[in-house]
């Protein structure tokens, strides 16, 4: 819990809401941003795949 | 309070500790009240890596009470500062640099439980050769659930004025010496053109954020819950925005004043000769002032014998040029600042006792003022007798360089204006500068009409 006494400075009305809206916001970018890295790396893998199958010595 | 300590008048909104001082050191008293917060900082091993990565100044700890104050807990006296400056004499980059480091400080602070509560400029200051953070009270327990506190704090102080300047292209350090706690969302809004919606995260931290800041609204008493990532997210989209934000690139009256001048004979070479010579001699320089820096060429007369240099020009990009020029190099001793000579950084806050005024500021052993004279006298119509009353209260040894009126440059200056300067003659600017120095030499630099004077105050 944050000490009353701690808050000398002023949040402001709303930037303590803001900051809510905002991450939900960064948040489904965030999102769609590891979904495509995801995509491309299941991507990547599969091109790979053939080299990593050479049977070992 | 002790009769020996003095509180610092700008140490007052923060009930975890202040800033005193005694004996002409200063210190910081950790109050007990912080005490659980305090002893999280330095346990967590924060404090350490702060200061390890050259982020923090560093502090030894004195187990004493010297201000006899009942809310002591520890005294800290953290490594002493050659000069204060403040973010309305910073150039764009120093500004910018100034955010990213805030920004780290959030980033390292959660990983280590904790929180930076507050998000001021003013906590940062210039040491070394870099921007590093002094307020080492300023980490505090963190809770994961609450929202970033200084969040609005560091929009106001940081994005305001970086987003005003990427956009208009213009330096508009002076902005925020008209609002030192901030320029506030709804300026920054209306001063923002429309296109900047159109960038995601200008429109969520600015826009979004004044249109649901600015709102009256009942008081909600719904719990908002947050969390880290939340948070980190937060932080990495003003990161994101930071790192885009480019400084007015313009070229300026003085950017290309010494590719100019260079073309010259060797002036500067000659120059710099006869300076050298002097410097050899002076005894006792232990900080120094190059007022009207330009690129810093000068200034490196002085640094570069380990003095600590105020380097100070009223081109931003001058200034900003010779700190992306120290960032590269690492130099420790030069320190760029946006001064105006003819109106000089004011005294402003409670009091106007908060932040000092640049002349109250700046007490050094050595100024060198080079090629600046004329830009006083004719430039902005200061009589000589002001001018040697400014040197005279800012320094024991000057070195300076009068430019006479038949000189190219002052010519050049005096086609736009009528010459009313019949005092500018070097007769009498000895005169003037002898009521307060002691004009010990003085040598003509060859090839030009100006003369190199060597002083000493006397008064």
């Amino acid at each position: 819990m944050m000490h009353n006494w701690l808050l000398y400075i002023d949040p402001g009305s709303g930037s303590y809401l803001v900051q809510v809206l905002i991450a939900a916001v960064l948040g489904v970018g965030f999102f769609f941003r590891n979904l495509r890295t995801y995509v491309k790396s299941i991507f990547s893998r599969s091109e790979k795949t053939p080299t990593d199958n050479h049977p070992s010595a | 309070m002790s009769n020996s300590s003095i509180r610092h008048p700008s140490s007052y909104r923060d009930p975890s500790g202040f800033i005193f001082e005694k004996d002409g050191v200063l210190y910081r008293q950790v109050n007990t009240i912080f005490r659980e917060d305090y002893e999280l900082f330095i346990h967590s091993g924060c404090y350490e890596k702060l200061v390890s990565k050259g982020l923090l100044i560093p502090h030894e700890t004195i187990h004493e009470n010297w201000t006899g104050s009942d809310e002591w807990y520890l005294t800290l006296k953290p490594e002493q500062l050659a000069f204060i400056s403040y973010p309305y004499e910073w150039s764009f980059d120093m500004l910018k640099d100034a955010a990213l480091l805030t920004l780290q400080l959030v980033k390292e602070a959660t990983a280590a439980g904790l929180i930076l509560k507050d998000a001021t400029p003013y906590n940062i200051q210039w040491h070394q050769g870099k921007l590093l953070f002094i307020d080492t009270l300023s980490f505090e327990k963190y809770n994961e659930e609450e929202p970033w506190i200084a969040y609005r704090q560091f929009c106001e102080c940081f994005l305001s004025p970086l987003l005003l300047m990427h956009y208009s292209k213009i330096s508009l350090q002076r902005l925020s010496l008209a609002y030192p706690e901030g320029i506030p969302l709804a300026v920054t809004k209306s001063f923002l053109p429309r296109r900047s919606k159109f960038s995601l995260h200008t429109y969520l931290h600015i826009h979004l954020h004044e249109g649901v800041a600015g709102k009256k609204r009942v008081e909600e008493k719904r719990k908002i819950k947050f969390s880290k990532q939340k948070l980190l997210n937060l932080v990495n989209s003003l990161e994101t925005l930071i790192l885009r934000l480019k400084s007015p690139e313009q070229t300026t009256t003085w950017s290309d004043y010494y590719e100019e001048a260079s073309q010259r004979n060797d002036y500067l070479e000659q120059k710099k000769k006869i300076i050298e010579g002097w410097l050899d001699k002076a005894v006792d320089i232990r900080t120094g002032a190059d007022l009207g820096a330009n690129d810093g060429v000068f200034s490196r007369l002085l640094s570069a014998r380990g003095i600590p240099t105020v380097a100070a020009d009223l081109d931003p990009l001058c200034i900003n040029n010779l700190y992306r020029e120290i960032r590269k190099t690492g130099e420790k001793y030069i320190q760029p600042l946006i001064i105006d000579l003819s109106d000089p950084s004011p005294a402003i806050g409670v009091n106007n006792e908060e932040r000092n005024s640049f002349i109250s500021r700046l007490h050094v052993d050595m100024i060198l003022a080079l090629a600046l004279i004329h830009h006083l006298a004719i430039g902005k119509n200061i009589p000589l007798a002001l001018i040697a009353k400014l040197f005279a209260g800012m320094t024991r040894h000057l070195i300076i360089e009068f430019v006479p009126k038949d000189d190219p440059k002052v010519q050049e200056m005096l086609q736009q204006k009528k010459d009313i300067y019949t005092d500018y003659r070097q007769e009498r600017f000895e005169e003037e500068m002898s009521k307060y120095f002691l004009i010990e030499e003085k040598q003509g630099v060859p090839g030009t009409g100006r003369v190199l004077f060597n002083m000493r105050r006397i008064v």
